[in-house]
């Protein structure tokens, strides 16, 4: 089979001003001079994709057991990084920081789990930390976030070091949660605006439209932005939230991770439809299809739709293609995962993509890319000491703080409600008598 | 000033909360322009509009997650639901995101989800419940069941200024059915303090809600053989007032406790392990349950008459008591 070929060859974008980050490209232009998708799909969701896969999951029972396989182009030439419209260098090269910060915190966790001193599991981001940082860089100060397992590269955008995630998984009194919570289920509320999940999936998003509708009544519109995977759509409070951010025209900006797996699920038992980015035409959203390998689509988009959620002009749902390179977590060997997935995904891997853009464009020479390998190493290495000489907490202190102290004040994030004005002399009348039971 | 209903008694608390305080705001299904199923809010949306009485989708996880969402910026969100059966649908975000977030990670969560709850009206099995229960089972929740308008009024507005997530289950049965004359000025009920309804020195009923009715009008039945019952309505099940129970027990020496909630796992079993713990000693007979049934709320009135607890239940409880 071959891969769909509408695809129209990628023209080279206009360069872009070079703002910086807190004053992103104007879009003066209009419509016009927003990043243009390279086709639509059957349903007229803009895909910003450089290429569509065409390849899917069949299952097969042999020898008295399930397995899958897999049919499709799995030899498709690998597209390259599209041009982003509103990065400029230094962005770029701060976004590819981060990554590479991502994936060694990841491999440092990964070893760490090994020498038995994470509690617990590890999830690895690997082959979705474009996806997480870019996406995250997308935002500002005041936006909220609300991540996944597979976003810790989003938290270090956001402002937490990676010793700060180190202590999460290793249960250390320095951790956010102080070894109350485990792994990623960490956040803050005060200065880096990020939801700290619970496990159960799907119930981050109406929180997070909570978080905007309550900017909102403070007299400002921000963007929320937030992820699920192809798995944790399915659940109830997803479609719950984001109808009601839908409903209600908040700045909910939904990165759907399509990773083609949850646990040991494949996507298609897990939904119907070809493209998650259909599912903006039932929540009467726009939507969009992007490559989540490619952390300049991811950005362009999801910057554009946070730009959406500013002007207070409502949710965005976007479809990110990528694929979970390892199992669900570290004890899992995926080896339900048949073989040419991960061949064809590796391929495309970010990390190596992104590094190969950034010296094409001549952003980054190959000393450059050493000496910046070399200080994340440095980092890393840093990080994870402290983070290993972290004590763990003392037991009794578990039973602190379970209700906060009705002395203290609680401040408003943005400011005084800027609601109607109400006299202290109206008054309630009595309501009328009618009512559902008697 | 004339007394008013338990209805209209939350209905002012609310509305001075709101008077009083910006960042209340109201939402929930159908609280705006028809002013929610029983008209708790009705009108409140002409005075402080759409921005503070928002409508929502039937989504009671959104509901209950928004408001969480909400009280992460400052604010103070009344979440409804429009009948507590159907507090279920958010059950994992009560539990789960709202109860734990304190704790977890030092967001707090200040914010009430209140609305009508228990039998008496012939709802059926999903509009009678009492789950309170499921909520004083959760570390990190206040749950709070008024029995009397003033209280109604006081404990509302005490949920809304309490820093922590607040269960407020009104008892839907006594919305119309009882009128009190309310206090002058603003005035709040301390959550977790009980209430004497009725002092007395032979037998005493520990209940909440509208069981206090019952154990009242078997009160008025029981002084006339010369039985006086102490009543105490606890106002709230979580956090218990120990010590109100530890005193009514040293002072009578029986004790019934009484709700409308079924029997097994209900708070009875709680409480009497709370008396066996502080005053076990000081009790002269068994103590008593009297709880409507480990069965579905019926729907048909005779069904239904026979589920729930009755007068004569504590009457006869009540003898016996005496007597042992
Ligand atoms: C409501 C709920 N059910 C089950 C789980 C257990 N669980 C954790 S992650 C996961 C798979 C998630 O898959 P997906 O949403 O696709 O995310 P991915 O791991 O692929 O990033 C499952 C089943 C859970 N956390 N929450
Ligand atoms: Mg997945």
């Amino acid at each position: 089979m071959k891969a769909n070929t509408e695809t129209k060859p990628s023209k080279p974008q206009p360069k872009a001003p070079m703002p910086a980050k807190s004053a992103p490209a104007v879009t003066s232009n209009g419509p016009g001079n927003q990043v243009v998708p390279l086709r639509k799909n059957p349903n007229g969701i803009p895909d910003y994709r450089a290429e569509v896969p065409n390849f899917h999951t069949v299952e097969e029972w042999a020898d008295g057991k399930l397995r899958y396989t897999v049919t499709g182009d799995f030899d498709a030439p690998v597209p390259a990084i599209r041009e982003s419209k509103y990065l400029n260098k230094d962005q770029s090269l701060e976004i590819y920081r981060y990554m590479l910060l991502n994936r060694k915190m990841e491999q440092a966790l990964e070893n760490l789990f090994k020498q038995q001193k994470v509690i617990g599991g590890v999830y690895l981001g690997l082959g979705q930390e474009g996806c997480s940082v870019a996406s995250a860089y997308a935002l500002d100060k005041f936006d909220w976030i609300a991540p996944m397992i597979r976003n810790q590269g989003a938290m270090l955008v956001r402002g937490f070091r990676p010793a700060e995630t180190m202590m999460q998984y290793m249960a250390k009194v320095g951790a956010p949660t102080k070894g109350r919570d485990s792994g990623s289920h960490y956040g803050d509320i005060h200065e880096k605006n990020c939801i700290a999940p619970i496990s159960h999936l799907g119930d981050s998003l109406p929180v997070i439209a909570g978080c905007l509708l309550g900017a909102r009544i403070q007299g400002r519109n921000v963007a929320g932005l937030a992820y699920i995977g192809d798995g944790g759509q399915s659940t109830g409070p997803c479609y719950e939230g984001f109808n009601f951010a839908a409903v209600q025209k908040l700045g909910v900006v939904l990165i759907m991770e399509h990773n083609l797996w949850a646990y040991s699920t494949p996507v298609e038992l897990q939904f119907a439809c070809r493209d998650l980015a259909d599912r903006a035409l039932g929540y009467g959203v726009p939507g969009a299809i992007i490559d989540g390998t490619d952390p300049n689509q991811v950005y362009d988009v999801v910057h554009e739709a946070c730009e959406r959620g500013r002007r207070g002009e409502g949710a965005t749902l976007i479809e990110a293609k990528m694929m979970r390179m390892k199992g669900h977590a570290m004890h899992d060997a995926a080896l339900y995962v048949p073989k040419p997935y991960f061949e064809y995904w590796k391929k495309r891997d970010c990390m190596g993509r992104f590094e190969q853009y950034l010296m094409g464009r001549g952003w980054l020479t190959a000393k450059q890319n050493e000496e910046l390998i070399r200080s994340v190493d440095e980092q890393i290495n840093k990080d994870r000491d402290e983070a290993d000489a972290s004590p763990f907490p003392n037991g009794e202190d578990a039973a602190a703080n379970l209700f906060k102290n009705n002395a203290e004040t609680i401040p408003f994030k943005y400011g005084p409600p800027k609601v109607k004005k109400v006299s202290k002399d109206d008054k309630l009348g009595e309501a009328s008598n009618v009512s559902h039971y008697k | 000033m004339a007394p008013v209903t338990y209805l209209e008694a939350i209905r002012q608390g609310l509305w001075e909360e709101m008077v009083r305080d910006p960042s209340v705001f109201l939402i929930g299904e159908d609280v705006g322009v028809y002013g929610g199923a029983f008209k708790i809010t009705e009108g409140f949306i002409h005075h402080f509009g759409k921005e503070r009485v928002i409508d929502t989708p039937i989504s009671e996880a959104a509901i209950a997650s928004a408001g969480l969402g909400a009280a992460f910026t400052g604010l103070r969100p009344v979440c409804e639901f429009q009948f507590m059966d159907f507090i279920t649908s958010a059950h994992t975000q009560i539990v789960n995101a709202i109860a734990k977030s304190y704790w977890r990670w030092g967001a707090p969560a200040p914010m009430v989800l209140r609305g009508p709850s228990g039998a008496g009206v012939s709802g059926g099995p999903f509009h009678s419940q009492n789950p309170e229960m499921w909520y004083a089972h959760t570390p990190g929740l206040k749950v709070i069941c008024p029995a009397t308008p003033s209280d109604a009024k006081g404990l509302i507005k005490s949920a809304i200024r309490d820093n922590n997530p607040c269960l407020f289950f009104e008892h839907k049965y006594l919305y119309r059915r009882i009128k009190e004359e309310m206090p002058e000025g603003d005035v709040v009920v301390e959550i977790g303090k009980a209430r004497t309804h009725r002092a007395g020195g032979h037998v005493s009923v520990i209940t909440y809600a509208s069981m206090v009715w019952v154990a009242d009008e078997a009160a008025k039945l029981l002084a006339q053989e010369g039985i006086e019952l102490e009543i105490i309505d606890l106002r709230t099940v979580s956090p218990l007032d120990e010590q109100a129970i530890e005193d009514t027990v040293k002072k009578t020496n029986r004790v019934i406790i009484l709700h409308e909630d079924n029997k097994t796992g209900g708070i009875a079993g709680e409480i009497a392990a709370i008396i066996n713990e502080r005053a076990f000693d000081w009790l002269d007979a068994p103590i008593t349950r009297i709880t409507a049934l480990d069965i579905p709320a019926p729907f048909s009135p005779p069904l239904e008459k026979f589920f729930l607890p009755k007068v004569e239940d504590v009457v006869r409880e009540a003898r016996r008591l005496v007597k042992y």
